[in-house]
Order: structure tokens, then C-alpha cells, then sequence
């Protein structure tokens, strides 16, 4: 492919740049933030699954990382089971419960598929509020310690960084295959033209289930990360604010690809935690970021940058070979 | 007598209070080529996407095969071996010509489930759709996205992609419609060169190639079935006249 050259420098950029930032990065401050990042970027490659491939805008996806991070929590802080069983029951429970919300969801399409998720979402975020008792309400849960997988201490730092990153890597290899299998490109179809993939004989419910299974898997995986990295959470992580904002990083670094939920991530959560102790209405440039980006690169930032760069090298090619000809009249 | 492959039993639909397909029966029988006549609003199309599975019928049956198939989805028909191609053109336009073949072949296979193997390795089925675009004329522009090719070649694909599929049941909606002259010619000849164990039911507008194509003909008008029968004693049927020219 005359492609894969050009698309494949920028994700090993981004991918070593990954591997490299406990040295890029100075503190243990910043180091946390990279951790954040990639728990976001697995929870927006999650999501971009629904959007980017699948053509189904959620706006309910925070049910699967908060679902995740309360029952990994409340497993394993609360009613006494090990790490592993209770990151097991937390990521299957966490999929049935995706297999029963895109069984409802995918009853519509379009905009009632979104104002569904968006019910389903809310609904759980008024459970976690008001089921007290369970969840400890407005006060959240916490109490969880860091789990020491084949002993490693993930209360350092550096180390569940690369503990996360580990999972990313995983997520990111799984998600790109599945883009490429025969589900993948299914959904993709279906996305594009449903009653043509209805007419081939495709099952278009069936296909969009499954990903949407699929999608909140991942997004289940998030959740336990991000138990881990939070010890703690509360309603405001099950929030339609939280859905808004995964939704904003899969916008904001492209659609459909690989590579723009993880920089939408990163833009994101930086914006929101380092920029925030400099600017107090961080929210107001987040917005005034995200018009800059719908009126200069509506189809995000890593598609909008590959255009950039090929208009770049297009015109160079251009330059150089006017000045060959012009060299070669001079010879002349 | 054998089994039809098309068989559909007093059909009805209604969208709102009107009705776009009245009691319609119709049998065609294997190896058949059945084309389906009538001015704009007659029903014809309401009666494929009725037949293909678009929408359930309000009344009546359909069989295809000899199987009841009237609250069959219509992927689930797909399966069975019927195909269709569109009136409006319905591709993937950002892919390649081959990709949408792969897609239509792949449609009838349980890949389309696996989430783990690349589709891009599977050979075989990259060489059957290299085929089935050679069928078609089109080998030439395979790796081409849908979008840089023209009107009369999308036609061709959208034929493609229904014979990729092996169809025992086909169904055309106006594979001619807004063709070039030669264009016409070079699609014909792909309609005359596709076997007789494929039924074909066709609508089509253009007389001359729908006329010398077709064994059987059956005019609608008004979602009914207004006159049925050969070439001949359609042409020569007065009600005939009278649906086209309104006297």
C-alpha cells in the first residue's frame, strides 16, 4: 500500500513519544498526567468504535468506565475479593451490562440511538447518586488499594504508567485488527450504506451489537485503570459530562482512526488538569479549542494534519521540480 | 409442476391510507426472465423492495424458493440466494471497485462475523471478486475508488456485486436507467450472458432491450397487475395501449 509508510510514522512517533515520557517528563506530577491520558485514550478508542466505525453516536459512554470503576472498587475494597476476581467480575459484568444497554439503544438509530444512551447513561449516574448505601452516594467510594501484579508496585509512578500503557498497547493492537476483520469491515458497511448490507445479507443489528459489545468492553477496561489510578470514584464519573467529554476527544482528534482518540485524549486531559492551574476558565479555551479545530480541521486533528502535511509535501514536489527545470535551462 | 422460484400470493401494501401494491399474484418459474412494465407510481419498485424484504407486506404471501419467506428480514433472503441491485445506485463510494465486490462476497460468508483475521489476507476471496469484475468489464478499474468512475460503470458494479453473490433469484431495478447508448449495448449483452439456472425478474423502461429480453411480461398500473403474458400478446393487448398512452 502507498499509504502505509506515510500512515505509519506518526503512530510510532506517538507510540515512542509514549514509551519515552517518564524521560521527557520531569515529575511524578506529569508522569500521573500521561497515566491519565492513556486511560482516556482506551475509553475514547472504545468510543470512536461506535462513532468512527460504526456511525452510532453515543452519548452515554461513562457508563462503562464508571460501572466498572464502582464494582472493581467495590469488589475488592468492600466485599473481600482479590484483585483479579474482582477485575474479572468488574470487566464481564461491565459487558453484560453493554450487551442489555445496545440491545435498547440499537431499538433506534441516528438521534434516538443517541438520546437513548444518553437516558441509559443518566439513569445509572442517578443510581450511583442516590443508592447510597451501595455506593456511597454523593460522597463516592473509595478505600482501594493498587494491586502488585507479578510484584510490581504499581503505587509508583512511573511503573503504572507503563502498566497502563501496557493496556493502550493491547487495546490499540486488538481494535486495529478487528477494524480490518471481517466484523470490522461489516461494520464499517453498515455504517455507510445499512440497506445495501441488508440486500448483501448482513445482519446490520446483529453486527452493530456486537460492536457495540465490543466497544463497551474496552470501555470497561478503562474503568478498572481507572479505579486503579484514582483509588476512588464518584457519581460526577458516571455524568453525561463525562460521555460529553470522551465524545469531544474522539471529535476533536478525528474519527475513524487510530491515532485521533489518543491525541483528543491527550489535548483533553492536558487542557483539564494542566492548563486548568494557570487558567481558571480552562473550559472557555477547551471551547474556544474545539471551534478552532471545527472551523480548521472539521475532521479532526490527525486526519486534518495528514491533509496539512500531503498539501506540504505536494507543494515541495512542486518547488523541487521547478527548480530542476529551471537548473536544467541554466545548464542549458 | 415444479416449484416456482417466485411465487407471491394477493399482495398488498399500504403506505398510510394508500395503497402502492393491490392484490398482486404473480408465479415465475425457474430460469425465467420476467420483466415488470408500468408507468412512474405503478407499484414496481414498492413490489421489489415488498419481494426483497425492504418492508413486510399489509396482506398476502411470497415464497421464494417454495419457502414462505413474507416475515423472512431481508438478509435472512439474501441467504436463501435472492440478489437485487437498485433503481438509485447503492455502493461504497469511498472503496474500491474490488472492495465492494469483497463485501457483497463476503456478505454470504461467516467471516463477516470474525473480528480477529484481516480481510485484506483472505486471497481467494480478493481473486473471486478480481473475477466477478472481469464478468462485468470492470477488471481494468478494480482498485479504483467508487467515486472516480462513471455513472455507467456504477451501474455495471452494482450488477457485479449481485452476481458476486451467486444469486438463484435475481431481481434488477432498472439496471439501464441512465445509460449512454453504449453503454446500454455493453450491459445488455451482460444480462444475455448471465446463465438460465439464475431467475431474473427486471424492472426496466428502455422497450427495445426490455422487450427482446424478457419471456414473460407483466404490466402494473395503479400497484395492480393490469396485463400479463408473452411479448406478443402484451404488445398486442389494447390494455397495454391504454396504460401508456392513456386511451
Amino acid at each position: 500500500m502507498r499509504f502505509s509508510a506515510f500512515n505509519a510514522l506518526p503512530r510510532l512517533l506517538v507510540f515512542a513519544a509514549l514509551l519515552a515520557m517518564p524521560w521527557l517528563v520531569t515529575s511524578d506530577y506529569y508522569v500521573n498526567i500521561a497515566s491519565q491520558i492513556v486511560i482516556a485514550a482506551i475509553l475514547a478508542l472504545s468510543l470512536n468504535l461506535l462513532i468512527g466505525f460504526g456511525g452510532m453516536i453515543s452519548l452515554g459512554h461513562a457508563a462503562y468506565l464508571g460501572v466498572a470503576a464502582y464494582l472493581t472498587i467495590y469488589l475488592t475494597a468492600h466485599a473481600g475479593f482479590g484483585h483479579l476476581t474482582g477485575a474479572v467480575i468488574a470487566i464481564g459484568a461491565t459487558t453484560v451490562l453493554a450487551m442489555l444497554f445496545g440491545y435498547l439503544a440499537l431499538r433506534a438509530s441516528g438521534l434516538g440511538f443517541l438520546m437513548i444512551t444518553l437516558a441509559l447513561g443518566q439513569i445509572l449516574w442517578g443510581v450511583a447518586y442516590r443508592w447510597a448505601s451501595l455506593t456511597g452516594g454523593d460522597n463516592g467510594l473509595g478505600g482501594l488499594k493498587r494491586p502488585h501484579p507479578f510484584g510490581l508496585d504499581l503505587n509508583d509512578p512511573i511503573i503504572f504508567y507503563y502498566f497502563v500503557l501496557f493496556f493502550l498497547a493491547i487495546a490499540v493492537w486488538c481494535i486495529a485488527r478487528f477494524i480490518q476483520s471481517g466484523l470490522g469491515q461489516s461494520l464499517q458497511g453498515t455504517r455507510d450504506q445499512p440497506r445495501r448490507m441488508r440486500a448483501l445479507g448482513y445482519n446490520v443489528w446483529l453486527i452493530q451489537w456486537l460492536s457495540f459489545v465490543f466497544s463497551g468492553f474496552w470501555g470497561a477496561v478503562a474503568g478498572l485503570l481507572y479505579a486503579y489510578y484514582h483509588q476512588f470514584v464518584s457519581p460526577q464519573t458516571l455524568h453525561l459530562t463525562t460521555s460529553a467529554e470522551t465524545l469531544l476527544m474522539v471529535i476533536a482528534g478525528g474519527t475513524g482512526t487510530l491515532l485521533g482518540p489518543v491525541v483528543g485524549a491527550a489535548l483533553v486531559v492536558i487542557l483539564k488538569n494542566v492548563v486548568s492551574a494557570y487558567i481558571t476558565r480552562w473550559l472557555i479555551l477547551l471551547g474556544v479549542i474545539f471551534v478552532a479545530i471545527v472551523l480548521f480541521m472539521p475532521e479532526g486533528l490527525v486526519p486534518g494534519a495528514r491533509r496539512a502535511l500531503r498539501a506540504l509535501r505536494g507543494s515541495s514536489r512542486t518547488d523541487t521540480v521547478a527548480e530542476a527545470s529551471s537548473i536544467a535551462k541554466d545548464g542549458a | 409442476m415444479a416449484t416456482p422460484i417466485l411465487e407471491v400470493t394477493g399482495l398488498y401494501r399500504y403506505f398510510g391510507g394508500l395503497p402502492a401494491v393491490r392484490d398482486v399474484t404473480m408465479r415465475v418459474p425457474a430460469g425465467e426472465r420476467r420483466l415488470l412494465l408500468g408507468p412512474n407510481g405503478a407499484g414496481k419498485t414498492t413490489f421489489f423492495n415488498l419481494i426483497a424484504g425492504d418492508y413486510p407486506p399489509s396482506q398476502g404471501e411470497i415464497r421464494i424458493f417454495g419457502q414462505n419467506v413474507t416475515r423472512k428480514s431481508a438478509n435472512q433472503r439474501t441467504q436463501l440466494g435472492m440478489a437485487r441491485t437498485y433503481q438509485i445506485i447503492t455502493l461504497f463510494p469511498k472503496n474500491t471497485l474490488l472492495h465492494n465486490v469483497v463485501i457483497s462476497l463476503v456478505g454470504l460468508r461467516d467471516i463477516r462475523f470474525n473480528p480477529w483475521s484481516d480481510l485484506r489476507r483472505q486471497a481467494a476471496l480478493w481473486d473471486e471478486a478480481r473475477a466477478t469484475l472481469a464478468l462485468v468489464g470492470l477488471e481494468h478499474l478494480a482498485d479504483r475508488t467508487v467515486s472516480e468512475t462513471s455513472y455507467g460503470e456504477r451501474r455495471r458494479l452494482e450488477i457485479a456485486m449481485a452476481l458476486a453473490q451467486k444469486p438463484k433469484l435475481l431481481l434488477l431495478d432498472e439496471p439501464l436507467a441512465g445509460l449512454s447508448a453504449d453503454e446500454r449495448q455493453d450491459v445488455q449483452r451482460l444480462l444475455q450472458s448471465i446463465p438460465r439456472d439464475v431467475t431474473i425478474v427486471m424492472i426496466e423502461h428502455d422497450m427495445d432491450v426490455a422487450l427482446a429480453f424478457a419471456d414473460v411480461i407483466t404490466v402494473m398500473q395503479h400497484g395492480q397487475v393490469v396485463v400479463e403474458g408473452s411479448r406478443a400478446d402484451v404488445v398486442a393487448d389494447p390494455k397495454t395501449r391504454e396504460v401508456y398512452l392513456g386511451h
